[in-house]
């Protein structure tokens, strides 16, 4: 099955920037999010939407909220989520971990990280 | 009569008390002479101090508002960068795809001119003239310095959109300080409430205006430093390896990895 990435992040310069890397590790089928309501919605409305990549601080759903709800959601509970995210203290990766992330990036990342944390989730699913 | 010696005693003690009262007061009048000219001096200083409060008070919605406009403005700066990132590798990618076209047909061509180098064996000149031509190498080797050049460039390119993920973390980092100066201001406010009983006119008018929706965190930062990753991908590890072994990890096991 086709990879279609669903990237969120309400900062429009880090969308551009995760989806370019997208681009150039060869994944060009991806839509964008501006928060967590709004990937709710890309998901609901495309089922195709089979991998996630979120950021944690976003207003109106935040990233760890959404991937409560997509574990919380029978339809959803088995996409994978990468989180990206500035929020590098190991109380926020347990957090997030215990939120049932796939996989964790700290920022800045560098496409090595993304394709090495792609790929290891993509392993083990 | 007999009380008479006693009534004049008495009033001579209530003299005397007198007496020390004035001595008393004369001691103490300058003191409170002193604590008058004291307050006389300080009351217009903690007035300066209330009406310098209220003054910068008032101007720190001007302050929390020029930072939301310095970060509109990076992201609408980092936005055009992207653009024309986007644009140069597009071009980029055109250029690539002549190159190797253009290596193609010179492929094409020193075949075809093998080829007519058979044709013409007995024309010696022919010959000569096509030697010389094959031997011509300049336009092939620049081709080849292009197409080895333009991934370098195209690398070069992606990495400076990387180093532009400091535009959001700059962004939080501004967000954090907003709201810390917007803290600052609600205290400043209530402190010139409680001195003054009134609130500052300006304060209404210059109340701080959030940006809709802005979610932070208070200690991102940019760094290169690779220990963030690095911990996250040892925490990652740890809890998936021991939910393979359907074991949960512990936070003291997880503490010991980083003791």
């Amino acid at each position: 099955m086709a990879l279609k990435f669903l990237v969120v992040d309400d900062s429009v310069t880090m969308r551009r920037i995760v989806s370019n890397s997208l681009k150039n590790l060869g994944y060009d089928n991806l839509v964008e999010a501006v928060d967590g309501k709004d990937a709710l919605a890309k998901l609901a409305a495309d089922t195709n939407i089979n991998f996630v990549i979120t950021d944690w601080n976003m207003p109106v759903l935040s990233g760890l909220e959404l991937t409560k709800a997509i574990r919380g959601d029978e339809k959803l509970n088995n996409v994978p989520i990468l989180m990206v995210t500035t929020r590098g203290v190991k109380e926020d990766i347990l957090e997030a971990l215990q939120a049932k992330v796939n996989n964790y990036i700290v920022k800045p990342f560098t496409p090595q990280i993304l394709k090495e944390k792609i790929d290891q989730i993509l392993a083990n699913n | 009569m007999a009380k008479a010696p006693n009534n004049m005693s008495g009033l001579f003690e209530k003299l005397h008390d007198l007496k020390s009262l004035f001595k008393y007061g004369e001691k103490i009048v300058p003191i409170i002479q002193s604590l008058v000219d004291f307050m006389q001096d300080t009351v217009p200083l903690l007035e300066n101090i209330n009406h310098s409060i209220a003054d910068s008070t008032a101007k720190i919605p001007a302050a929390s508002n020029q930072i939301n406009n310095v970060t509109s403005a990076t992201e609408l700066a980092t936005t055009e960068i992207l653009d024309l990132v986007d644009a140069i590798s597009m071009n980029f990618d055109k250029v690539e795809s002549k190159v190797n076209l253009a290596k193609e047909k010179n492929k094409e061509k020193t075949a075809l001119l093998a080829e007519l180098q058979k044709e013409v064996k007995k024309n010696s000149k022919a010959m000569e003239l096509i030697s010389k031509y094959m031997e011509i190498k300049e336009s092939e080797e620049a081709l080849d310095f292009v197409g080895e050049l333009l991934p370098k460039f195209k690398d070069d390119t992606y990495h400076i959109t990387l180093s532009l993920q400091v535009q959001d973390i700059t962004a939080q980092q501004l967000a954090a300080v907003n709201h810390l100066i917007d803290s600052v201001q609600e205290r400043l406010s209530s402190l010139i409430q409680d001195i003054d009983s009134t609130e500052i006119k300006e304060l209404t008018v210059g109340k701080i205006q959030a940006p809709d929706g802005v979610a932070f965190d208070p200690n991102a930062t940019y760094s290169k430093s690779k220990d963030a990753q690095n911990m996250a991908d040892v925490i990652v590890n740890n809890v998936n390896s021991n939910h393979n072994n359907n074991n949960k990890a512990s936070q003291d096991e997880i503490d010991k990895l980083f003791s």
